[in-house]
């Protein structure tokens, strides 16, 4: 079985090296060119596909590969693999100030900073003496290889190839592992990856930092095939085209990135004396993708799969979810300390007073239960008191320390970890990814280990997924690993919602409305996970409506309206404080007897 | 000082134009939420149509316009129909769906076209007048005059008619629109028509001012988005603001850095957004978990 | 609201069903609503109150067996076309639009219909019934209180001279004291002679405001009775307080 998934990767490295055999000087020509376009689709399918960052400067970090490879070669006369080495750092070190903007604005606004970012990059070459100006450089010097004459299309093919297969491998290395799942969950959901501990600044800096990479490795490649650089290079046209081919052949798919560049670029070949039919072409076939096929080539097979299982009327899966097995109890502690201390807290939003002046402290080992009516700003609290709102007053200690203000993911880095309301999954990943983001606690600006000790990346994503396991069987979700979220039912994803918020090991569990939607078992189930988590030492804050599971699963209780704490207490006393039944059932109830009584009989 | 001031005033009347574009974006943004990436594009195409009408049809100037403009009303229609799917789903998609016809535009105007650009003699009188020492085009006062002509119209369309506080209630909540009755995707439609017919508006009064050449909307296209963002968008006083900013700050760049003034435009306005994502009258707008 | 239709209509849902992704959030659900009734459905969040009423609408997509108001087959009508036929609706969480003068949302509420002399009568008697709106009608709604942006959204579905009004939730995030308000708005606006369906967390609302009342839980059904009876049922307090 292994040797036959081998077996077509082996094919096709066989026909690559053989390829020059059977091309004519020209076709080479166009190979090597295309083998550039591939590597700089990789690059942005990587940063927008895989990371979510919408790059329109893809064709600068090209353009500045290859110009500061020419400049340094001809004007400073370093030579090429020298100059290689250094037009790569330049074209970094510009990647990641073009990308700063990302981290303030994103989608379309994003879009117009970077293309007008590469437009200034190309009136500066346009402009500049050391660029040469509309002319560009030319005599850039064949680059040196001892034993190799890289003058010959056909040798140089060979040098394109390794390093194409190099980067390809590296991507797919970044994608599979920790660093590419966590850029995936940012792009799928920025909150929520957020709020699971990704740093949501430093991931969209490394996406420019790879798409810059790949675009000045595509660069040098080009100055050392080419030997001449001119403005309409890396113009903003091939940056459309570039894009064309990571839309069409699939932008999350590295795979089909390639195939994209190859495919637009072997159809841009077959009309170079129509470069305009060409032209209208493929912005056609972009427009139709993204309308009838969003995910792109590489996403057809799937599509195509799921739409013949329909046809067919078979069901989804048989996957059923098993049992929750409880966490090994913890001895309880005399001294339980204060978890979380919010103080006089306020939010306003315009006009609207969501918070006013609330004040609260949970301790170590508590399930504390957060009532009121709707709009009374429960889940406002909670987004203040995990960092995604800044309070208008007021602070937020939590363990001891002040983190009014502090970005939720240093927040779900320092132990605390919540779930959403309306269910924030990653979408576009599977059960086991999901739980994988939460499991992993590396930090991102240790990515450097991709390239110097990437056994030790791969030693500790095997270490992950096996913890993964462990939690899947934890929750029962083990038959539900390799399925995306949203093919479940509603239930099933709340239970992943929470194994993914436990799984991030905090020490402080926030739960907005756990039991909305859920049928009773299901509610039933979900008290027998919430207390075992408690009993497992992670303290539990719980927002929920569904007061019979509140009131049976919460020692203390806070009940809010109009943004204020109206009663705190035990559920029996907070259940019978007049100023909860005006909230809840209004003001004059009176006249309904009690049922103190009945409950407790 | 002199020197200053007329710096402002060359740079006024390309001010107009990009606020004209900007006026576009912002509608389209205002009612449905979306940037328009074709919309430089479009500027070209009207930019072209008026030119041909106006030198090879010999129609009047103004008549050439009109006729321009319906045109790429039309255009903008079609836009809006094939991308209706995506709206209110995926603005990224969406982006590049507006992208793609962008390139389709592009490479549809050089197939009609060609690839060279064509000069236009300026419809009116071309000796400059004089106030005050300062020397002021005549075809600037018009392009001036026409484009506050039309931002006071397309603010009485959306402040005084039904079919403009629809469009409007649309882009607050569609929802709502869709429940008091008003047709989403038609009022979509018609917003993405008049923004179509703001960018022919602003190609056809730029052919006399600038070289029109296949790559004109690319440049009109970004600054106007620039300014769009700058005044904050969605706004209309905050496109005119931006745009006419814009169009200062690039005469003062075009006087102190010659060739690099784009360069230098596109730097400022990057620090700008870094600084106020929301421009200037924009809103904050709150992130809802 | 003096001039309210006098004969009105009813309303017939049978088998409503709803599917969110893989979730049902409304299963087979069948009422009516007698004409110049008032009708109130209550629950807990997420028990497939707001559904109902969207589905109701046609704001998302549903199976219904039957929809029926008074003679008109509205199984096949758009969301957007059910205000033409009498429909008005008061959206969850207001939605009012909030960067328009108050004056332009309650116009926009009569959108469906000429704005003529007619037009200016209903505004006017909108004015009548919130005198606040009135006061604030070149403000932008936005910058309403909570209250008056209810009343707003209430005002506006109003413009459009409903014979049946759907409401999600009116009473969210209101002070018990604006509650009354608008209780004793709806309880006018019954008393003209206008249908209401009335979603609500609120059971003292529902209760007061209506004739009859379904409980959900689920998406489903899990009680039905007069108002009046469900008041005193002790399963209904079970539900709200847990006990």
């Amino acid at each position: 079985m292994r040797q036959l998934r081998f077996a077509p990767l082996a094919l096709i490295a066989v026909a690559a090296w053989l390829l020059p055999y059977g091309l004519d000087s020209y076709a080479i020509h166009v190979v090597n060119v295309i083998l550039i376009f591939a590597v700089l689709a990789i690059g942005l399918g990587l940063c927008m596909g895989v990371g979510g960052q919408v790059n329109l400067a893809q064709v600068a970090f090209f353009g500045i590969g290859a110009y500061a490879t020419a400049i340094l070669t001809t004007r400073s006369g370093y030579g090429f693999w020298i100059s290689a080495v250094l037009a790569l750092a330049a074209t970094v070190a510009i990647g990641l100030v073009i990308g700063t903007p990302a981290l303030r604005v994103q989608s379309h606004y994003l879009g117009i900073v970077t293309l007008g970012l590469a437009l200034a990059f190309t009136n500066w070459v346009t402009n500049a003496e050391i660029t040469g100006g509309a002319e560009g450089i030319s005599a850039i010097p064949v680059p040196t290889l001892p034993g190799v004459d890289l003058s010959s299309e056909y040798l140089y093919y060979y040098l394109e190839l390794i390093v194409f297969t190099v980067v390809l491998v590296f991507g797919l290395f970044v994608v599979r592992t920790g660093l590419g799942r966590r850029m995936r969950a940012m792009r799928d959901d920025a909150l929520a990856a957020g709020a699971l501990g990704a740093e949501v600044p430093v991931l969209r800096m490394t996406a420019f930092l790879l798409a810059s990479i790949y675009g000045g490795v595509g660069g040098v490649l080009y100055a050392g095939l080419i030997r001449y650089v001119a403005p309409e290079s890396f113009s903003i046209a091939n940056m459309f085209l570039l894009l064309g081919m990571v839309i069409i052949g699939g932008r999350q798919s590295l795979i089909g990135c390639v195939v994209g560049a190859i495919g637009l670029s072997l159809v841009r070949e077959a009309f170079v004396d129509h470069p305009t039919v060409a032209q209208i072409g493929y912005g056609a076939v972009v427009v139709l993708v993204v309308v009838f096929a969003p995910t792109g080539l590489a996403g057809l097979p799937g599509r195509i799969r799921s739409w013949w299982s329909r046809r067919r009327g078979q069901p989804g899966t048989a996957a059923r979810l098993q049992p929750f097995q409880p966490y090994p109890a913890l001895a309880e502690r005399a001294d339980a300390e204060e978890v979380l201390r919010v103080t006089a807290l306020s939010k306003q939003f315009r006009g609207l007073k969501a918070l006013d002046d609330l004040s609260l402290t949970v301790t170590e080992g508590e399930i504390r239960g957060i009532v009121g009516p709707n709009g009374s700003g429960k889940t406002t609290l909670f987004n203040v008191i995990s960092g995604l709102y800044r309070p208008t007053r007021g602070r937020v200690e939590f363990r001891g320390r002040d983190v009014t203000n502090q970005a939720p993911y240093r927040l779900a880095r320092a132990g605390m970890s919540r779930t959403f309301q309306n269910l924030r999954l990653f979408g576009d990943l599977t059960v086991e990814e999901n739980l994988l983001v939460a499991l992993d606690r590396s930090a991102t600006v240790d990515s450097w280990r991709y390239v110097l000790r990437p056994i030790s990346v791969l030693r500790r994503n095997r270490d992950l997924h096996r913890q993964a396991r462990e939690v899947l069987d934890r929750y029962g979700l083990t038959e539900f690993a390799g399925l995306p979220p949203k093919s479940l039912p509603y239930g099933i994803q709340r239970r992943v919602e929470i194994a993914r918020a436990v799984a991030a090991g905090p020490s402080l569990l926030l739960l907005d409305e756990p039991a909305a939607g859920l049928n009773g078992e299901e509610v039933r189930q979900l008290s027998e996970i919430v207390r075992s988590v408690r009993d497992s030492g992670i303290t539990v804050i719980i927002i929920e409506h569904n007061m019979g599971l509140v009131m049976s699963l919460c020692e203390r209780i806070t009940v809010l309206a109009g943004g204020r704490v109206i009663a705190e207490g035990g559920p029996a006393e907070v259940a019978t404080h007049p100023a909860v039944i005006e909230a809840y059932l209004g003001d004059s109830m009176d006249d309904i007897p009690p049922v103190a009584e009945e409950a407790s009989r | 000082m002199q020197v200053f001031l007329q710096t402002i005033v060359g740079g006024v009347s390309l001010g107009a134009v990009y606020a004209l574009v900007a006026l576009g974006f912002s509608l389209v943004y205002r009612t449905m939420g979306l940037v328009n990436f074709a919309h430089g594009n479009v500027v070209t195409v009207g930019a072209y149509l008026a030119s041909t009408f106006y030198l090879s049809s010999k129609l009047p100037f103004a008549l050439a316009m009109v006729i321009a403009i319906g045109v790429t009303g039309a255009i903008g229609l079609v836009i809006e129909r094939v991308l209706r799917p995506l709206e209110n789903r995926d603005f990224d998609l969406m982006l590049i769906g507006t992208i793609g016809f962008g390139i389709v535009l592009d490479a549809l105007i050089i197939m009609i076209w060609g690839a060279t650009g064509r000069a236009v003699p300026s419809p009116v009188p071309s000796a400059p007048i004089d106030v005050f020492g300062l020397r002021i085009r005549t075809y600037d006062l018009v392009v001036l005059a026409i484009a506050a002509v039309a931002t006071v119209l397309l603010v009485l369309f959306l402040s005084r008619t039904k079919r403009g506080a629809a469009m409007q209630a649309v882009a607050m909540d569609h929802e709502a629109a869709t429940a008091v009755g008003i047709h989403v995707g038609r009022s979509n439609a018609i917003a993405f028509m008049i923004g179509a017919g703001l960018a022919a508006l602003a190609g056809g009064l730029v052919g006399p001012l600038l070289y029109v050449s296949p790559a004109l909307g690319g440049a009109l296209g970004i600054k106007g988005f620039a300014a769009a963002i700058l005044g904050g968008f969605g706004s209309i006083p905050g496109a005119i603001v931006g745009g006419i900013a814009i169009g200062i700050l690039d005469s003062f760049a075009a006087g102190h850095f010659q060739g690099y003034s784009e360069l230098v435009t596109f730097l400022v306005f990057t620090v700008i957004i870094m600084i106020r994502p929301t421009g200037v009258f924009g809103e904050r707008t709150v992130n809802r978990a | 609201m003096t001039a309210v239709l006098v004969e009105n209509a009813d309303l017939t849902v049978e088998g409503l069903t709803v599917h969110y992704g893989g979730v049902c959030a409304v299963q087979n659900l069948s009422f009516s609503i007698p004409g110049g009734d008032a009708v109130g459905v209550i629950g807990a969040n997420g028990a497939g109150k707001t559904s109902t009423l969207k589905a109701v609408m046609g704001l998302i997509p549903r199976k219904v067996s039957a929809l029926r108001f008074g003679d008109i087959d509205l199984t096949g009508v758009a969301a957007r076309d059910m205000v033409r036929h009498g429909i008005g609706y008061v959206p969850e969480g207001r939605h009012v639009f909030a960067g328009l003068p108050v004056e332009k949302n309650l116009l926009l509420g009569a959108y469906a219909r000429k704005w003529n002399a007619e037009t200016r009568a209903t505004l006017a008697e909108v004015y009548e019934l919130f005198p606040v709106l009135g006061e604030m009608r070149g403000r932008l709604a936005g910058a309403l209180s909570g209250g008056q942006q209810q009343m707003l959204a209430i005002g506006r579905a109003l413009m459009s001279r409903p014979r049946l009004l759907l409401l999600d939730e009116p009473s969210m995030g209101l002070s018990p004291k604006l509650v009354e308000d608008i209780l004793a708005v709806l309880q006018r606006l019954r008393a003209e002679g206008l249908s209401l369906l009335l979603v609500e967390q609120n059971a003292k609302l529902t209760f007061e405001a209506t004739g009859s009342c379904l409980v959900v839980e689920n998406g489903e059904v899990a009680m039905r009775g007069t108002s009046a009876e469900l008041r005193h049922n002790p399963e209904v307090r079970r539900i709200y307080l847990g006990l």
